[in-house]
């Protein structure tokens, strides 16, 4: 018998803020033999508990190779965000998981990988991206576009410069026209039109992307005429959750529920879905 | 030949269950003109006859609108948890409508699939379900439309059905044969159950419908909603729910409470974005669940036709009544604009 | 009568005075009659009057996929028209928008009447564009029109306590009473609000007791006693004496009684130096 809402207690280990209104936390199990046990793969989300204020969703945005802790980053947005955001080294939270779908790694071995993310998009491609250089030698060329409004509005930032740092590891970052400050040194421009301008080269390509549905929209046609098509075109759904394991409803989206057969869906499969999303 | 029991000797055994200790819920008349599912104290609350459908329906008693899943203590930086996981404890529901009894067999595949949810799966198994075979139906009823009838042994371990002054008792199953063993007479008769209500549709007319996602019907005849969960709090199979914290700057509980897909906040993000921000859709969502989406993955229609959406709607908008519109060759166009 | 109402709802239809008419009509001869939206001035024909008329139809007036319909015609009973009074008043409906056909009527409810309509002070609607029908009905001579809160408070506080909890209990939270009410027309209701969070939503006793209590206070002075939230709520929640016993203390502290007149501004909202003090305990 087991209570399958039942979090488990884990300690915060480090807050970094990443904006005005970003941060992202290191957290793991209070219990060693737990942090020991857990294991989990990239793409799979969790809940994570304030205990008094309630549950939320995110990605876990560490890579699965990391044993030690686990990493989740928010935007402060609601309830419990509000009170995540003042939470310090040493408190306690909660964590049920991991829960849902991963980005199938395995498949993509053997294939150029095209990353984009727009804002607060960037953590659950970030678990991708350190996965696929921890295992450099199975994936081809990789290719990281990040755009935000303004450079300030950028997310780990320092771990961009380092993934340039890699073999055959081309990073783009951009801003909206008018976010530019004069210290600047990437593009200026709004993400689909950065990406057509790259010329990013596409045969043989899995590509996520991660972010506002507008950025999405009109990111899609520019893959399109790349040649990436969309059962190779990869995104995650944030459906609202409360149970995270297929009971409470909430998530349901025409056939699926995306705590249990997503968050990340092809192309392919979310044109097959109702626009409930 | 059947076994038979006298309304007297049943009451006497529904006392006898009470005195036991055993919870025992049924309907009764709970003020003048509410009869509702209710835990009883004595068998001369219970409702054996007279009464079409209860306001509410069996779920309460495996899935209760409020539920402390566990409770928390706050001291400092450390957190305590206490797991509120329900002791099991035997319950019989007795006189349960068969559109109710087969509900709970319904929801158990959602309960199950995957992670099993104690907190349903410990009550269910605990509880013994009587079922009573219906004699009349109003015209919110049309549990014959979703394949159930009046004498549907869906979910039931006991099947009671009327007959002069007392019960034909049929014992489904184990549990059943155990709660009235050498409790019933044999007897010559046997309980003619009249037929239910006259089939309106068919849950594969109601599928095929589906299919057209963007049906303006939508847009129109659910027009009247007024976006309150008295549809879904009432009806048997609907098991959508919210988890909450309540409690203070000590501690408190968390908490599975009803939610509804009708209710506007029910998908709304922190963000603002709502994907479903029209009562349309919202409806749409609920029918689609029931007769596309549940069927898909678990097998079975997420509604046995007790009419409790209808009787208790503020605007008598019972899902019966859309699914005729629907399955209708052309939606009718009451509200629709040109 | 009923084929006045149908010709006066074709006419604004046919002359384009207005897009939709919010009326009420029936499905099928012996179904519940129910809110319908009538745009093509065929469809009239389905428009009924009967002694199941209970809805209150104003309170689709605040509502943005009926507003999305277009400008409207509405049928109204002398109860909801003091709703829609109110709706004016607090800003919420612009008069001049809305075609308003008042309808004579003697009460719901069969066989036996609603007990508003047994007290009925306004079986003819006032402040309407046209009234349909006619009828001699009036209010008993000399009634207490709290009468059900006078009886009631004749008990102990303990034996008051001891009722609202056991008809709180029952609450399950559908919120069907505030769909149904045509005041609350909230765009975020304070019990969907959760930072903080005022209003459990649990549907435990102090939930139950919060949101009852609070919505009722909210409706101090504004609520014209349609009996919406009443008939329609699936526990049987007897909500109209809360709501009655906060409207006799509008009238007896400040001799207001809400919807009754368009001129007279809303007690809550109007400021006046002579407002006694004495019922703030």
């Amino acid at each position: 018998m087991s209570n399958i809402y039942m979090p488990d207690l884990m300690e915060v280990v480090e807050v970094k803020q990443h904006t005005a209104d970003v941060k992202s936390v290191k957290i793991k199990f209070k219990d060693p033999e737990k942090q020991a046990k857990f294991s989990f793969r990239v793409g799979q989300f969790g809940m994570y508990s304030l205990f008094g204020e309630g549950e939320s969703t995110f990605n876990i945005c560490s890579s699965s190779n990391w044993k030690d802790h686990i990493e989740f980053c928010f935007r402060k947005t609601g309830k419990v965000t509000d009170a995540l955001w003042r939470v310090d080294e040493g408190d306690t939270i909660g964590f049920r998981g991991p829960y849902g779908n991963s980005y199938p790694m395995e498949a993509w071995e053997g294939k150029n990988l095209v990353f984009i993310g727009g804002g607060i998009a960037m953590p659950p491609i970030r678990c991708a991206i350190w996965y696929a250089l921890e295992n450099r030698a199975k994936y081809g060329d990789i290719t990281i576009v990040y755009g935000a409004r303004t450079p300030r509005d950028l997310v780990f930032t320092d771990e961009l410069e380092k993934w340039a740092e890699y073999d055959r590891v081309r990073v783009i970052q951009c801003v909206d026209p008018g976010g530019e400050t004069p210290e600047w040194k990437g593009e200026v421009g709004l993400i689909p039109n950065v990406l057509a301008a790259a010329n990013v080269p596409a045969g043989n390509t899995a590509a996520l992307v991660i972010g506002p549905p507008i950025m999405i929209k009109f990111t899609l046609p520019v893959l399109d005429r790349m040649g990436v098509l969309a059962p190779d075109i990869y995104t995650s759904l944030e459906n609202r959750m409360k149970c995270g394991v297929g009971k409470c409803g909430r998530c349901n989206c025409g056939p699926v529920y995306v705590c249990k057969e997503g968050p990340i869906f092809t192309m392919e499969q979310l044109n097959a879905l109702p626009a409930d999303f | 030949m059947s076994e038979t029991i006298t309304q007297q000797a049943l009451r006497a055994l529904v006392d006898e269950w009470i005195g036991a200790g055993t919870k025992v819920a049924g309907p009764s008349y709970v003020k003048k003109d509410l009869c509702q599912y209710v835990p009883l104290t004595s068998s001369a609350e219970l409702l054996l006859e007279g009464f079409i459908h209860p306001r509410n329906s069996v779920k309460d008693f495996f899935f209760p609108r409020h539920e402390k899943i566990y409770e928390y203590t706050l001291k400092g930086h450390e957190v305590e948890l206490a797991d509120m996981t329900p002791a099991s404890t035997p319950q019989v529901i007795v006189a349960a409508r068969p559109c109710d009894t087969a509900a709970v067999a319904i929801l158990d595949a959602v309960f199950n699939w995957g992670e099993k949810d104690e907190f349903y799966t410990q009550r269910r198994e605990a509880a013994t379900i009587v079922a009573l075979a219906c004699v009349t139906h109003d015209s919110h009823c049309f549990c014959t439309s979703v394949g159930i009838g009046p004498d549907a042994e869906k979910g039931a371990d006991v099947m009671l059905l009327p007959l002069d002054g007392g019960f034909e008792v049929r014992c489904l199953t184990e549990k059943g044969k155990t709660l009235f063993a050498g409790r019933t007479q044999p007897s010559d008769k046997t309980a003619v159950i009249p037929e239910g209500p006259k089939v309106k549709v068919s849950p594969e007319q109601v599928r095929a419908a589906l299919e057209d996602y963007d049906n303006p019907l939508w847009k129109t005849a659910t027009l009247r909603c007024l976006s309150c969960g008295a549809c879904s709090f009432t009806c048997p199979t609907c098991h959508c729910f919210d988890i909450v914290d309540e409690g203070n700057a000590h501690g408190g509980c968390r908490a599975k409470n009803w939610d509804s897909c009708q209710l506007c906040m029910f998908t709304k993000h922190a963000s603002g974005h709502n994907p479903r921000n029209v009562q349309g859709q919202r409806q749409r969502q609920r029918t689609q669940h029931k007769f596309r989406i549940y069927p898909d993955k678990f097998g079975e229609v997420l509604c046995t036709g007790c009419g409790n959406c209808a009787r208790n709607c503020p605007v008598s908008l019972g899902i019966l009544g859309t699914l005729v519109e629907l399955c209708a060759e052309m939606p009718k166009t009451v509200g629709e604009s040109k | 009568m009923i084929e006045e109402i149908r010709q006066t709802c074709r006419t604004l239809l046919e002359a384009g005075t207005v897009n939709v008419v919010i009326a009420y009509g029936q499905s099928n001869p012996d179904g519940p009659v129910h809110p319908i939206f009538v745009t093509k001035p065929d469809d009239v024909e389905k428009i009924v009057w009967n002694k199941q008329c209970f809805a209150n139809l104003t309170t689709y007036l605040t509502r943005k996929e009926v507003k999305s319909l277009g400008k409207a015609a509405i049928l109204v009973k002398g109860c909801d028209a003091r709703s829609l009074v109110v709706l004016v008043q607090e800003s919420q409906v612009e008069r001049s928008d809305v075609h308003v056909i008042g309808l004579a009527c003697e009460g719901v409810g069969e066989p036996e009447l609603a007990g508003k309509c047994r007290v009925c002070e306004v079986h003819m609607p006032v402040g309407v564009d046209v009234t349909i029908g006619s009828t001699e009905a009036a209010a008993p001579e000399g009634q207490n029109r709290y009468a059900l809160v006078d009886e009631f408070m004749k008990k102990s506080p303990e034996e008051r306590m001891a009722f609202w909890k056991q008809e709180f209990e029952r609450c399950v939270r559908c919120y069907a009473c505030r769909g149904v009410c045509p005041l609350c027309y909230c765009n975020q209701c304070i019990v969907d609000k959760n930072r903080p969070v005022v209003i459990d939503t649990s549907a435990t006793l102090k939930g139950n007791f919060a949101w009852n209590i609070t919505r009722a206070f909210h409706l101090a002075g504004r609520c014209v006693s349609c009996g919406e939230c009443t008939r329609v709520c699936p526990a049987g929640i007897d909500l109209r004496m809360l709501n009655a016993s906060l409207a006799q203390s509008a009238e007896k502290h400040f001799n207001y009684r809400a919807g009754m007149d368009p001129e007279t501004p809303p007690v809550i909202g109007t400021y006046n130096a002579e407002d006694k003090e004495n019922f703030i305990r």
